[in-house]
């Protein structure tokens, strides 16, 4: 019986949502305010409180039957259990602090109703996602993200670039959603059932071939919602939402649901060695690529667009390589860091007059008030990978996983793990000079930063700076919380020598300091942006809109065109046209015969009588033959 | 008496003329004296026959052919003239209002 | 085959079809007071959707057998009787059909000219869907099957839009030609079938009996198919219904879409499978390539459209491919995911029409160039735009998804290639759908004057379509619970 109260952590935001869209308007501000804060906080206090039921083999509870045809039985059923409970935590507490920035952020827009709602709702769904006891209902959260994501990128309608931006999220989403669709009815036409953990269990059973396409599939809808290659080109575009959007939605949660997906469903994933060795692969290339691509960007949000598809391409990489507690563990530090590298870059931009190019800033940490600076750089050196920081040792964890791989070739992506980690303090560091060394550059006014706005940075940034906690390796005396907690969901143990750790740790100190030093001496003073085929380049995401477009898009629209004006228009209606053309012209034939003229219709019975005669004389001349 | 082959050939001949003259005359009048030909020989074809098989049907039918010739003729006139006042023309051709 | 209702020997489906039918005549007769008029086509839906809406709770969990059946005997010399024949399938789809009625007639509420002829005219229509659902004599069927096709002129080609006259020409002929080779066909059938069993009839039930060889079932099958094919409507054969829906007016292009529609998919379960049944199998593979084709035609004719009554035109017929493909699956699971998405459909396609014809009544237009931002301009109008396009292009938790997902889980147990194709057509949906949402909601305003947000009759039209697409999207087991039993009778080839 209380299972079922679990039910409400993901309702009581889904009924703050409703709430708030159907009747925010009509209430005031304050009130739909403090409703939408309350759905989500709480949930998060709800998530505390019923921790222990996540504890062993966690707790199901079913709320009533979705659909029943057949052999298809799904109903609304979550599953509470030891890799459900953290992200939960971590989703609706993050998610509470971004609802208390946005209040800040938003205060001067009328459409408020609007905009909570579809947080709140985003909320639920991501919670669907995370708590989903069947693939259906994961597949329902998995929509819901990507709908109030377009909500939410296109909040400001307006102006048409940004309903095109979310349109952009959306199809290039559900590209990735068509994959883990046809996964999701092969598993089903496999083992029979929807439910996650009976697929687990069952995944020993299933051919290897099966394995292989099925965890590829999972992969590719993952990297749709994960923004990794090939499905990457929306995410830098969906910067065109309100920062708080771009905080919870792109920083912490949905892009972090792709990776949530294949933990899930790992019994089955980590079955494939194939399987691992392309989702450590795709990993790699995309934390590479963004790392390239935000060296070169100028707008402060994309820097950090870019950046976060980088560090989920690490969190690939260590699903790759084995170790859901590593993926998870750089999940969760992740969301911390990067979440308040968003809201401080909302501040500064707030600061900048609404300016987005770090080009044009400068000189921020005297500008605005102290604790921006001081909360920015905390995040950023989390990024970077200082040492003793959370992000420190949730990276190092990832690289130590990928080192100590049986197989050799991980060698490989551990390089790469290792050549991006000194992109990303450059580029980082860079963020860093550009804002708020030197001189103010820029000409805007700046605005007021709000209350909300400052103090939910605060938490965050002490989190990310300390949550290197949560899985402190035993090598420097901690005792791996996470790992422990997890147990057997936790994947591959990575264990290495001492001295491999060590060797590890002063590689990755190296190279924060080699990135800090580049970017130290390169932006430290300012110098105005070199313009470059490279750094255009760089820029446009090597170029991946314009291929996407001369692949996808056009040929779409032409083939649109040639449907309907080459087979519907002229093929389909012409036949129909021809035909009652040549009707019309064969009527106009005949017609000719009736001139109205009293002398054709006399030839006429002339004629006839003549055929009538030649008749019946051939009937006399052959009825005399015989 | 004369052979009754004659006398159906001679009708037929007179038969074809006045159908070539119905057929090939442009003016309604001809039209109708063509018709009237026909109608002649047809008429002589009854005579002879009659003739032929000594029985008087045939001359009594030729008399009352020749009472509806008159009334037909009549009729046929009546519309010639009203054919005359509408288009002031007599030639066949020139009313077609009920083509198409 | 004997009458097992719970309800004594009352003809509710002669009821169901005689209602509509006097309040037309009733109708036509108030010619002059379309007050009247319009009050009493409105209590005579209402009353016809409570007999329904009565029969579905009676009704509700279904059973192998028919759940009403009425039987009387027309006309002897020929074996023509009036046999009414009522099982799952068919509850819901006389649901359906009383529901979208009463829609159709507040949607009508602001005619002006002949408003008594055109209230005969869809109650008529009514009649005539209704009788078609539960005809179970092929004269009958056929007879309904044309009372259903004259209205439905009428309303597109005197109340239409500017091409109508052509739309309507054309509508007529394309589904004649089909319904003419559906009669021959059926003569064909009741002659084979007296010349071998001595008995001279016209029930379905009893033609299911007939042998016949190879060669006449296959022309048999494609006799009865060209009028189901052309009424699905399936590519090639789908021009006349973009035209049709285009120019008719509000409450026809409701009814076409939401109704007239399935009668060709329900005519293919309900005659042309069970009496056919090798023809059938054999056909199955080429109907389940049609349905692809045309789910992926339309959908990229969908995309190209700048009007926004075409673009929805072609995404009926883009769906109606994917339910064709579930049928073509022949499984219990894809049958009943493409019953429910012929309601789910039908109430989403029918609500997306009435704001269409909403939006026109108020910009004058329906061209995306001039249309925009229409979501600062009405909110409530635009919201509820916004609800039934998610719901048609299949978001989960609404009513299509159900649907669609349960076609793709039983299509894909028989032929995934098929599913996985069909998943493919997903997209598409998002595509033109967005495109659809974008050129109408988002963007900056371009029609200058202020808009009239929903009025109350608007309301009443459009907040139990809203909450039925909810209901569906969450918890479709009431609709799917009649479906069990009727569709493993039929699957099996057996008579309920």
């Amino acid at each position: 019986m209380s299972e079922t109260l679990l039910f409400l952590i993901p309702l009581l935001p889904l009924c703050c949502a409703v709430s708030n869209m159907l009747f925010g308007m009509r209430l005031p501000r304050l009130f739909a305010e403090i409703m939408a804060v309350t759905g989500v906080a709480g949930a998060f206090l709800l998530t505390i409180l019923f921790w222990d039921y996540a504890e062993g083999e966690g707790t199901r509870a079913v709320l009533f039957t979705w659909l029943s045809s057949g052999a298809v039985d799904v109903s609304f059923a979550m599953n509470f259990d030891r890799l459900a409970a953290p992200m939960t935590l971590m989703v609706t507490g993050v998610a509470t602090l971004i609802h208390l920035y946005a209040v800040g952020y938003m205060h001067e827009d009328g459409d408020y109703a609007r905009f909570f709602g579809l947080l709140n709702l985003f909320v639920f769904a991501m919670l669907a996602i995370i708590l989903a006891d069947n693939l259906l209902l994961l597949f329902l959260g998995w929509e819901g993200v990507g709908l109030c994501s377009y909500g939410l990128i296109g909040f400001w309608y307006h102006t048409l670039e940004n309903a095109r931006a979310g349109t952009k999220a959306f199809l290039v989403t559900r590209v990735g959603d068509v994959f883990l669709a046809i996964a999701l009815l092969w598993l089903f036409a496999v083992t029979g059932t929807l439910s996650i953990s009976e697929i687990n269990a069952q995944a020993v059973s299933i051919s290897p071939g099966v394995v292989i396409s099925l965890s590829l599939l999972l992969l590719l809808g993952a990297c749709g919602k994960s923004a990794q290659l090939p499905l990457m080109t929306w995410l830098a575009d969906a910067m065109a939402g309100p920062t708080p959007v771009s905080a919870l939605i792109h920083a912490a949660t949905m892009v972090t649901a792709g990776v949530y997906l294949l933990c899930r469903l790992f019994p089955l994933v980590s079955l494939s060695a194939v399987g691992m060795t392309v989702i450590t692969a795709i990993g790699a290339l995309t934390a590479l690529y963004a790392a390239t691509c935000a060296m070169a960007q100028r707008e402060i949000k994309r820097v950090l667009a870019y950046s976060t598809m980088s560090q989920v391409g690490y969190m690939f990489m260590a699903v790759g390589a084995g170790t859901v507690t590593g993926a998870m563990f750089h999940l969760l530090t992740h969301a911390f860091f990067k979440a308040v590298l968003f809201m401080a870059a909302g501040c500064v931009i707030h600061l900048a007059g609404d300016e987005n190019d770090i080009y044009k800033m400068g000189g921020m940490a005297r500008r605005g008030p102290v604790e921006l600076f001081w909360v920015f750089l905390a995040g950023a050196v989390c990024l970077a990978g200082l040492p003793l920081t959370g992000g420190f040792f949730s990276k190092d964890g990832i690289l130590l996983a990928l080192f100590t791989h049986p197989d050799p070739a991980y060698r490989v992506f551990w390089l790469v793990g290792v050549l991006t980690a000194l992109l990303t303090a450059f580029y980082t560091f860079r963020l860093v000079y550009l804002v708020f060394a030197g001189e103010w550059r820029g000409t805007g006014h700046p605005h007021a930063i709000p209350l909300q706005m400052r103090w939910p940075l605060w938490p965050l940034a002490l989190l990310g700076l300390a949550g290197g906690m949560l899985n402190l390796p035993d090598f420097v005396g901690g005792d791996e919380m996470l790992h422990h907690w997890y147990g057997d969901l936790a994947g591959r143990a990575v264990t290495a020598s001492h001295s491999t750790e060590w060797m590890l740790i002063g590689l990755a100190v190296a190279i924060v300091a080699l990135g800090w030093f580049a970017a130290h001496w390169r932006y430290r003073n300012y110098r105005p942006p070199v313009e470059n085929r490279v750094s255009r380049f760089l820029l446009n995401g090597w170029q991946a809109d314009s291929l996407v477009d001369r692949l996808f898009v056009r040929p779409f629209t032409a083939m649109a065109r040639f449907c309907f004006s080459g087979c519907d228009r002229s093929l389909f209606d012409g036949t129909l046209e021809g035909l009652a053309k040549m009707a019309t012209r064969y009527g106009a034939l005949l017609v000719q015969l009736a001139t109205g003229r009293a002398t054709t219709y006399l030839s006429a019975f002339a004629w006839g009588f003549l055929v009538l005669l030649g008749w019946f004389l051939l009937k006399l001349v052959n009825g005399g033959g015989h | 008496m004369v052979p009754f082959g004659h006398a159906l050939s001679f009708a037929a001949a007179l038969f074809v003329l006045g159908l070539t003259c119905v057929l090939l005359r442009r003016q309604v009048i001809m039209i109708l004296i063509g018709v009237e030909i026909m109608l002649n020989a047809a008429s002589l074809v009854f005579v002879s026959a009659s003739a032929y098989w000594q029985q008087a049907d045939g001359q009594v039918f030729v008399i009352l052919l020749m009472a509806i010739t008159a009334a037909e003729v009549a009729v046929a006139l009546a519309m010639v003239v009203y054919l005359w006042r509408r288009k002031r023309t007599l030639v066949a051709d020139e009313f077609n209002g009920m083509s198409g | 085959m004997n009458a097992l209702t719970s309800l004594p020997q009352f003809p509710w489906m002669s009821l169901l079809i005689m209602m509509p039918l006097g309040g037309a005549l009733l109708c036509l007769l108030h010619g002059k007071r379309p007050a009247d008029c319009r009050g009493l086509a409105l209590a005579t839906a209402l009353a016809t959707f409570g007999v329904a809406l009565y029969l579905f709770v009676c009704h509700g969990q279904g059973s192998e057998r028919w759940l009403l059946y009425e039987d009387v005997n027309w006309i002897p010399a020929y074996g023509i009787r009036y046999v009414l024949a009522m099982d799952g399938i068919a509850l819901l789809m006389i649901l359906l059909t009383a529901f979208m009625q009463v829609s159709a007639i507040l949607l009508a509420w602001r005619v002006e000219r002949h408003v008594g002829s055109f209230f005969a005219l869809l109650l008529l229509l009514e009649s005539g869907l209704m009788g078609i659902f539960l005809a179970y004599d092929l004269v009958l069927f056929y007879l309904f099957w044309e009372v259903a096709l004259i209205p439905m002129f009428f309303l597109i080609s005197v109340w239409g839009g500017e091409q109508r006259r052509r739309a309507a020409l054309k509508f007529f002929l394309y589904t004649l030609v089909g319904s003419l080779c559906m009669l021959v066909a059926i003569i064909a059938l009741y002659q084979i079938n007296g010349i071998q069993t001595g008995a001279y009839t016209f029930v379905i039930g009893e033609l299911l009996k007939t042998q016949l060889t190879a060669a006449q079932e296959g022309w048999l099958f494609a006799g009865f198919l060209a009028a189901f094919i052309v009424k699905s409507p399936l590519v090639p054969f789908h021009t006349w219904l973009t035209d049709a829906l285009t120019e008719a007016p509000a409450a026809g292009s409701l009814d076409l879409t939401g109704l007239l529609l399935k009668t060709g998919i329900y005519g293919m379960i309900r005659v042309a499978f069970p009496l056919f049944p090798n023809a059938t199998a054999g056909f199955l593979p080429i109907l389940g390539v049609l349905a692809l084709v045309g789910l992926f035609h339309a959908a990229w004719c969908a995309y190209h459209q700048d009007d926004i009554k075409r673009l929805l035109a072609y995404s009926s017929i883009s769906h109606l491919g994917l339910l064709v493909l579930g049928l073509a699956a022949w499984q219990l699971t894809a049958w009943e995911g493409s019953i429910l998405l012929m309601v789910a459909h039908g109430i989403t396609t029918g609500a997306l029409f009435v704001l269409v014809a909403l939006i026109r009544e108020r910009t004058g237009t329906r061209s995306m160039q001039e249309l925009g931002g229409l979501w600062g301009q009405a909110p409530c109008l635009a919201a509820l735009f916004l609800l039934f396009s998610l719901a048609s292009l299949g978001l989960p938790g609404l009513a299509n998804f159900a649907g669609e997902i349960l076609v793709l889980l039983g299509t894909f147990q028989e032929h995934p290639v098929w599913a996985v194709v069909a998943l493919l057509g997903v997209v598409f949906a998002a595509a033109y759908m967005l495109r659809l949402v974008q050129g109408v909601l988002w963007g900056p305003a371009k029609i200058e004057r202020t808009l009239r947000d929903l009025t109350t009759r608007e309301w009443l039209m459009l907040l139990p379509m809203a909450i039925l697409v909810v209901w569906l999207g969450l918890y479709p087991e009431p609709f799917l619970a009649p479906l069990h039993g009727s569709v493993a009778t039929l699957l099996a080839g057996g008579l309920p």
